[in-house]
């Protein structure tokens, strides 16, 4: 009967399709992984009872579930499933264990896999959860930008342990990008631009030409990007800036200045090393670099405006970082003569700095392009801010479909590859866009992809949020928020999580830290704490009434409440020997770091005045645990009681500074 | 040899003669024309069918199987359908997230699933060329006619589902399809926008949408199918079993 075989054959055929399926199942790949592990795990195993451990362990989907961060399910431990196993320390993938940073491996539990990494968690085959197919949901992050995880949950400006994304959030700042995206906790950004009216009392034509047509190429320290402009737009902006009229009292300043007489040159250099200007200034490519190059100065700015601008910079442009030095008239007048005579373009035309004979039709097409080209997003004069770029928020989330990528046919259609070609080539994307070109070197790219890639669609539920420990302190009000204004302090120093990178020395307990006296002394003249360091605090000049009064206010306003003012409160009178002490510091090995009497080690500060310098209850607080203070700090913690912590701090405080030595060694740090 | 045969006649007739299966089986297997009839009579399951069936109906080309092979896809949804129920449910967070976890986690998840969507569509096929086949064979004419509208109430129905079942997966293609359905019922005169906001409790495409198409989906329109459907089967066998092609008209039927 064929009909009869036709159902049997199909029948049979029907099963065998319908048993595809449990196959399919039964031969997933992370049960192939998951033997190969207990394998592995047997044969690494440094006992019988370990090895069985490990073959005993059942086959099985692992996750971490995480019911408090949007109830994430992360499954990338079925198949990496050594990641907190010690012994796995360089085993192949996907069994190796976690390298270790900051969170990991301990904390993995805690976080899951995809909250840093990205990919999709749900997943239990490779392709899936990495997100290597096109337009995955949410594909992993490239490991070189992997920093952007720890972004989503630190918020702040430096992170800790995250140099890269620190690096890019302080650079996303520094180029001004927030003046014309707006992102949140950035809207009241403004550049630290020059107000665009007092331009044309500082500078020539031809330099501001040649400026305009690539301000990297004049002063490789520059903030202000690249615009593709051509020459005609570069005359129009540049008739439009000589057009405005600058502040009458200002015009005023430069013109006074110019007309006073020069000064000594030899006694010029000497002050400018020894205020430490290039601790933010380069010269010749020497120095911080967070400020102008200096080297050619003269030849693009007047001699009257640097005299008239080093004796008030705030003047100029109120949101200068530029401190106030307390020089008086006659060493303004050295200081600009040295730079008059070093600092000069030698084969800029003599012409370079003269004014602009004003073309009234010229001067309004500049004007038209300063809004077209959105300078006026950093120069615009007075408070005006309109942020005309799309918003960054959320871009670390966009799926790649919903990217432009124009003309760049080259690169992986991915968020990353696009935020990287997007920050180093904005043009090449399409012509006519307005964004222009930061000159970022590849290090500098990738933080900047790192930060941006941080910025998440939204925010972390608050348990993972991390908010800084010490929320930002105000500034003081009335003469002391003035001197503190009056030299920048914020500039360099960091209170709360406000202020600059280049100072290692936050300002937030500095109170609960230092005495008084010592304090003082310093600000009138300082010198430099730890030998390493090539960025030191300028010498401001800073008068001694002027000093005591930061110092009192540093005592009053700069505290931590978790610094005791006196550590021994309570304690047995045996805390406070210090030859007990001495001991501890002898055995611990502190030697290594830190310089005492005659011999020691660079890294950590010298000792050999800590008892001058520091307060007990700070010396105290600090040996308990110096990560608490400060994340990057090397010094180790060396887990000590109270007991014994005690009496290494009255040692220390027993190491005051002889009085006839000090004066001599002083002369010789400055 | 024998002795097993034996063994087993022997078994059969013990089975045979229990109890609980003359409960089961209230009417052995006599071959008699009065005995088939009490079979299908008194059998729930089959009293369906008529009780006698004309040879000729029987041919592929009489139905082209088309009502049964969307009957059987029927049974396959909701078999499907259950299982699926067990994993899924209807809410904004989780509705999605449950796809995955068909395809991740739980143990042949995707066939379930693949079984389900490709069953959907082969019933709406199935369903469709059923109507073309009961109208090429005139089968709507009287007395055919009440099942006829049966017949297009439950294709209705079953449109209705594998509207209501698009939605559940809850991605982007079920947000803008039902979000551009439902806009295009608004644009109905009169009753269009009181429609919408009925068929979604609320203005858009949100969670409520989402429950009421699940209750509709799993709940009320299964029920209405499978109440219709029984009424459908059965004028199908009141109305003489299927209709099968048109007899060719005699010749004085035939027009000048």
């Amino acid at each position: 009967m064929p009909l009869r075989r036709i159902f049997a054959i199909t029948s049979i055929l029907f099963l065998a399709v319908l048993a595809v399926s449990p196959l399919k199942n039964a031969l997933r790949p992370y049960r192939g992984f998951q033997r190969a592990f207990a394998r592995l795990g047997a044969s690494r195993a440094k006992s019988l009872q370990a090895a069985k451990a490990y073959q005993q362990q059942p086959v099985a989907i692992r996750q971490i579930w995480l019911p408090d961060f949007e109830n994430r399910v992360d499954r990338c431990t079925t198949c990496h499933l050594g990641v907190q196993d010690a012994s796995m320390a360089g085993a192949p993938e996907p069994f190796r264990l976690h390298p270790a940073s900051y969170h990991t491996p301990k904390d993995t539990g805690r976080f899951g896999c995809t909250a840093c990494h990205g990919g999709q968690g749900l997943a239990t085959l490779e392709k899936d959860a990495h997100g290597a197919v096109a337009d995955a949901e949410s594909p992993m992050v490239p490991l070189k930008f992997i920093e952007s995880g720890c972004g989503r949950c630190h918020t702040s400006e430096q992170v800790a342990g995250a140099a890269t994304l620190s690096l890019g959030r302080a650079a996303l700042e520094r180029n001004g990008c927030y003046a014309c995206h707006t992102v949140k906790g950035h809207e009241g950004f403004r550049s630290e631009a020059p107000p665009i009216e007092a331009v044309a009392l500082k500078t020539g034509a031809e330099a501001l030409r040649r400026w305009l047509k690539d301000p990297k190429a004049v002063d490789p320290n520059a903030t202000m990007p690249r615009f593709q402009l051509s020459a005609s737009e570069v005359e129009e902006l540049s008739h439009y800036v000589f057009s405005l009229a600058p502040t009458r009292a200002l015009a005023d300043r430069v013109q006074a200045a110019a007309a006073e007489p020069a000064g000594d040159a030899a006694k010029g250099k000497a002050l400018f090393a020894e205020s430490r200007c290039i601790s933010c200034h380069t010269v010749e490519g020497k120095g911080n670099g967070s400020a102008p190059e200096l080297s050619r100065v003269a030849s693009r700015a007047s001699a009257g405006w640097l005299l008239a601008f080093l004796r008030d910079p705030h003047a100029f442009n109120p949101r200068t970082r530029m401190p106030r030095f307390n020089f008086s008239a006659d060493e303004e007048r050295h200081v600009v003569a040295y730079m008059e005579a070093e600092f000069k373009d030698f084969d800029a035309p003599k012409e370079i700095l003269d004014p602009l004979h004003v073309n009234q039709t010229l001067a309004e097409k500049g004007k038209v392009l300063f809004r077209q080209k959105g300078c006026y997003a950093c120069h615009a004069p007075g408070a005006a801010v309109d942020r005309f770029g799309p918003p960054l928020d959320g871009i670390g989330d966009k799926r790649a479909a919903s990217l432009d990528f124009g003309k760049r046919t080259d690169i992986a259609h991915t968020l990353p590859a696009w935020l990287e070609a997007k920050v180093q080539k904005p043009g090449s994307f399409q012509d006519g866009l307005k964004m222009p070109t930061f000159t970022l070197s590849p290090k500098e790219a990738q933080a900047v992809v790192t930060a941006l890639l941080s910025l998440g669609a939204k925010p972390v539920p608050q348990p993972y949020r991390s908010v800084p420990t010490v929320r930002a302190s105000l500034l003081p009000g009335g003469a002391v928020g003035a001197l503190m204004d009056k030299y920048r302090c914020l500039s360099c120093h960091q209170i709360g999580d406000r202020g600059g990178d280049i100072s290692t020395a936050p300002l937030t307990a500095e109170g609960s830290k230092v005495k008084r006296d010592w304090l003082v002394d310093y600000l009138v003249l300082s010198f430099t704490i730890r030998p390493i360091l090539t960025d030191r605090m300028p010498v401001f000049q800073m008068t001694r009434d002027e000093a005591t009064q930061l110092a009192q206010a540093f005592e009053t306003f700069y505290l931590d409440p978790r610094i005791p003012e006196d550590p021994y409160a309570g304690q047995p009178a045996s805390s406070k020997d210090p030859v007990e002490g001495k001991r501890l510091y002898d055995t611990l090995g502190c030697r290594a770091c830190h310089i005492l009497g005659a011999g020691g080690g660079y890294y950590g500060p010298p000792l050999t005045e800590a008892g001058t310098r520091l307060k007990p209850g700070w010396t105290y607080a600090w040996l308990k645990g110096p990560q608490k203070w400060r994340a990057d700090v090397r010094c180790p913690n060396y887990g000590l009681t109270d007991a014994s912590a005690l009496q290494l701090t009255a040692y220390l405080d027993t190491l005051v500074k002889s009085p006839t030595a000090s004066k001599a060694k002083r002369g010789g740090t400055r | 040899m024998n002795g097993n045969a034996f063994s087993f006649s022997q078994l059969g007739t013990l089975i045979r003669g229990s109890a609980v299966y003359r409960s089961i089986v209230r009417h052995g297997t006599a071959e008699t024309n009065r005995n088939r009839s009490l079979v299908i009579f008194e059998n729930l399951f089959l009293h369906v069918h008529p009780v006698k069936v004309r040879e000729k109906t029987l041919k592929f080309s009489h139905t082209y199987w088309l009502g049964g092979i969307t009957v059987s896809a029927l049974v396959v949804l909701i078999a499907t359908g259950i299982l699926l129920m067990f994993y899924y449910h209807p809410s904004v967070p989780q509705a999605y997230r449950d796809m995955k976890e068909l395809k991740f986690v739980v143990d042949n998840g995707v066939f379930y699933r693949n079984l389900h969507r490709w069953a959907a569509h082969l019933m709406v096929l199935g369903a469709l060329l059923h109507m073309g086949r009961v109208f090429y064979h005139r089968a709507y004419r009287p007395p055919r006619q009440f099942n006829w509208v049966i017949g297009v109430v439950l294709l209705l129905v079953t449109l209705l589902l594998s509207y209501t079942g698009y939605l559940l997966p809850w991605d982007q293609l079920a947000f803008w399809g039902v979000s551009v359905g439902t806009n295009m019922a608004k644009e109905a005169p009169i009753l269009g926008p009181p429609l919408r906001f009925l068929m979604l409790g609320g203005n858009i495409v949100s969670e409520n949408a989402l429950l009421r198409f699940y209750v509709l989906h799993c709940v009320l329109l299964p029920a209405a199918l499978l109440g219709f459907l029984g009424v459908h089967i059965w004028r199908v066998r009141k109305d003489g079993g299927v209709q099968g092609p048109p007899e060719p008209p005699a010749d004085d039927e035939v027009e000048p």
